[in-house]
């Protein structure tokens, strides 16, 4: 083994640190304005180790094979009416709010690699930042490939960006990404990079891809796999970006822990609809919310948290907030767009008799004493001919933007509320860390763009429910939103099988 | 049971039935790149260059047919079925020699006690050996199944004689043998030079070793190389050991340090008993790391040498002084018992 063969590091230096050249008419400062505002310092860039080694000619080599393979399945899918064979139509809502919500992001992610490798000075992380970027673009255009056929058959896929810009539960996904892409690159790089896209995402696309494979969507599965492949690349560039700010100066400690602290609590309160996601819209369980997030984020962040401590970082005191909440997040989130499902481009329902024991057997603590008799309870107005629909407007937490709908973990019936005073103005928060995150930057989050605030303000195309959600939304009413018994979703998907209405079956268990 | 030869490193696993390439690695602190662990990212992508393997639930978007055809595996969900060899994405140090590694029979021409618990075990090779300061060999024993690691203490240029520094582990088989059975005369087999552990000569920074109990082996021959070169960079040893008794090899070190004025002997006693009347450092080795440098370690290259818990320690004093995995290098002197626990790991370090 003495043989002079360059090795992979010293190959890939050559072909990609050779493009860089040396500044010699503009300030370093002048062409690198946005790397030293957040107080970050970066004393040597060259010990910046390159996550991944891949040459752009192996980079199109290989994203080539991966569509070659991916547009067969969704052919063959397509051809052979896959969509009639997923378990139950209910199951592509949970596609619906993946295309509105989840979707949009993998595009923001686009935007926000591309602009803030440009700002950084080492060639190493710059090239890192634009191959991800290229991923992400990839990953939104596959996945409206593969969602579009749906959009042929069922309800509420047809505007799904327009949606993902104005619908009051989407600005959760979108305003947790215009506050990273709004923040300087190193928070950015610390908020998706590490905290979204190595810490959280596990517990963002297991869900989704083996809910997916339950449920006999192949297509969903299939753009799944394909992300996946290209996540080695964001999880070790995630991984890199926090040891290079951790040993680059001492002073970078306390704000990558604060940024840190931040994005796990933002990245978390997002994934509440994966949570509602998993235990209430797949007809096949994979496994509980609780049982995923024990997996994927408290086993899996506990070896991390071990491992940064070496550098004097902390597990965030909101991760006990989270593990606190485990038993309890999906029934409140559901329950809230049950309450609101006239007002969601998707469809709701209760769950059914063996679902609510399902449910009872996975949150044996909580289930039957908070949550069912409340579905009970809706499910006999609902039998009665009076679908519970809530007519007011919930207020919204200023950080995350979800509705104040969660409770207190000592006293699971009292609604969770914090509050701050910012300029004489009071602002409202569901969480600790919703409140610590606007008491730390109060300038940034007065300008919040909050739904229900801008309905009373009159900017979302008028006064009436009909112009906010149909105008304004493009929410088809009558066929995108309500309840999914009685849906055209329903009754296309009773044709195709021959089955029997469920009004039919409602009248007759009544 | 397989092997697994790593290259370029030449790093050797052993791996169980059923068990995955990655698993065996990481246990045996192989560092191989991974990340998600289930076969779906592809981080962990290798060559396969000789052997059979089960590639197991890899996806066909991370391991790609044509690739498959290439003979890429991913080792996170691949199960050897013969022996075999794979090619990583890993750095070969500039540093390392890549000595073959050869078969040596080898006489004990002395055995010392040099503590109440190890044993100095002095050997004649019936041909010299090639290896760099601080790596070790595997010495087969009669009775014991399987060859167990022992570091080389003595200097390379010593080429004909193996000095190894053996721990009494408690119902351990192997030091068992070596500290109730073996005697002067007798002769064995063992193989060697392996690891990558060894000195980094073309790195210009100063020099830290921190050794715990026979763990000293290492850095003992690492020092004695370097001070017998010449080498003018700043050397110290940080010895640690439970008490007096167990600090062993002290007058030999306290000796190069009045000779060599490049070289700092700090040695740390955790528990000294009364009756050692101490007067030097009393706590553990990494606190005895942090007095001296006054907590800063940064512009240095470290070296670590001991059991799992020292090592675990010395890497937080270290990295809370501000030097880096990249600046640190590592000898876990593992016993079977420490094999069986199975913590999972987080991907931020390599090696660490």
């Amino acid at each position: 083994m003495t043989s002079k063969k360059l090795n992979m590091k010293e190959k890939y230096s050559l072909l990609t640190r050779d493009l860089e050249w040396e500044y010699s008419y503009r300030d370093y400062e002048e062409i690198f304005k946005q790397e030293s505002f957040e107080g970050i310092k970066i004393t040597d860039w060259s010990k910046w180790e390159d996550p991944f080694r891949l040459t752009m000619d192996s980079y199109w080599k290989y994203q080539a094979e991966k569509e070659k393979k991916l547009y067969a399945i969704f052919d063959a899918f397509a051809q052979n009416n896959g969509q009639q064979n997923v378990t139950d139509a209910r199951y592509v809502n949970a596609i619906k709010l993946f295309l509105t919500g989840v979707s949009p992001l993998e595009y923001q992610a686009y935007n926000g690699f591309a602009h803030t490798g440009r700002q950084f000075g080492g060639v190493g992380a710059r090239v890192a930042c634009q191959m991800q970027a290229l991923d992400e673009l990839r990953h939104v255009q596959t996945q409206i490939h593969a969602m579009s056929h749906y959009n042929k058959h069922f309800d509420g896929f047809q505007d799904f960006p327009h949606m993902h810009d104005r619908v009051w539960y989407l600005s959760v996904p979108k305003s947790f990404f215009d506050d990273a892409r709004s923040a300087g690159p190193f928070e950015f790089m610390v908020a998706i990079g590490f905290s979204f896209e190595y810490v959280l995402t596990n517990l963002l696309f297991v869900p989704f891809m083996s809910g997916a494979a339950y449920n006999g969507d192949m297509a969903t599965v299939t753009f799944g796999f394909s992300a996946q492949s290209d996540e080695a690349r964001h999880m070790t560039l995630g991984l890199e970006i926090i040891k290079f700010l951790l040993e680059q100066h001492p002073d970078n400690v306390p704000i990558v822990q604060r940024w840190i602290n931040k994005w796990l609590w933002r990245g978390y309160r997002v994934l509440t609809l994966v949570a509602m996601m998993m235990d209430y819209m797949l007809p096949n369980k994979v496994m509980s919310w609780q049982e995923s997030f024990e997996v994927y984020f408290e086993e899996a962040a506990t070896s991390l948290f071990k491992d940064l401590a070496r550098y004097g970082i902390e597990m965030p005191d909101y991760a006990a907030d989270a593990i606190a909440e485990k038993e309890h997040l999906s029934h409140q989130a559901w329950s809230i767009f049950y309450n609101y499902g006239h007002a969601a481009a998707f469809h709701t329902w209760m769950p059914t008799d063996q679902e609510m024991d399902w449910l009872s057997e996975k949150y044996p603590n909580t289930f039957d004493k908070y949550y069912r008799p409340r579905y009970e309870k809706w499910r006999e107005m609902e039998e009665a001919g009076e679908r519970f629909y809530n007519p007011t407007l919930p207020m919204l937490c200023q950080t995350c933007q979800i509705p104040m709908g969660f409770t207190d973990m000592e006293n699971p019936t009292m609604t969770s509320y914090r509050q701050s005073v910012y300029d004489g103005e009071r602002y409202n928060f569901c969480s600790n860390g919703c409140k610590d995150i606007f008491d730390y930057e109060p300038e940034k989050y007065v300008q919040a763009w909050l739904p229900v605030h801008q309905i009373y303000q009159g900017n979302c195309g008028g006064a009436e429910m009909e112009d906010v959600l149909g105008e304004y939304y493009r929410i088809n009413l009558g066929t995108d939103n309500l309840d999914f018994h009685g849906s055209p979703d329903e009754a296309r998907w009773n044709a195709w099988h021959n089955l029997q209405p469920a009004e039919d079956k409602l009248k007759k268990a009544s | 049971m397989y092997q697994v030869t790593v290259e370029p490193t030449g790093d050797v696993v052993e791996v169980e039935e059923g068990q995955t390439i990655l698993d065996a690695s990481l246990r045996q602190g192989v560092w191989l790149p991974f990340a998600c662990g289930h076969g779906t990212c592809a981080t962990c992508k290798c060559q396969l260059v000789e052997g059979e393997v089960d590639i197991g639930n890899a996806s066909p978007f991370a391991l790609m047919d044509m690739e498959r055809d290439e003979g890429k595996i991913l080792v996170c969900c691949a199960i050897p079925e013969s022996d075999l060899v794979i090619e990583a994405d890993i750095d070969v140090d500039p540093d390392f020699m890549g000595f073959p590694v050869e078969d040596f029979q080898a006489t004990v021409v002395a055995i010392d006690d040099l503590s109440p618990t190890i044993k100095g075990v002095r050997f004649e090779l019936d041909h010299p050996i090639e290896f760099q300061a601080g790596q070790y060999i595997n010495l087969n024993m009669p009775g014991v199944e399987g060859a167990r690691a022992f570091s080389i203490a003595n200097k390379p240029s010593d080429a004909s004689v193996l000095e190894l520094h053996v721990r009494r582990v408690p119902e351990g088989a192997g030091t068992g043998y070596v500290h109730e059975q073996l005697k002067v005369g007798d002769t064995l087999l063992l193989s060697g030079p392996y690891g990558q552990f060894f000195t980094r000569k073309s790195a210009p920074e100063d020099l830290i070793f921190i050794a715990g109990g026979s763990g000293l082996s290492s850095p003992q021959s690492m020092i004695l190389e370097l001070l017998e070169q010449g080498d003018t960079r700043k050397i110290t040893l940080l010895q640690g050991a439970r008490n007096l008794s167990e600090l062993y090899n002290r007058a030999l070190f306290e000796q190069l340090a009045q000779e060599h004025e490049n070289f700092t002997y700090v040695p740390a006693l955790d528990n000294p008993l009364p009756e050692d009347q101490w007067e030097g450092f009393s706590g553990y080795v990494h606190e005895a790391a942090i007095d001296h440098f006054g907590g800063q370690f940064a512009g240095h290259k470290a070296y670590l040498c001991g059991p799992p818990p020292m090592i675990d320690a010395a890497i937080t004093a270290l990295m809370q002084g501000r030097l880096f995995e990249r600046d640190i290098y590592m000898e876990r002197f593992l016993t079977a018992a420490d094999g069986a626990e199975g913590t999972t790991k987080s991907a931020l370090f390599k090696k660490i």
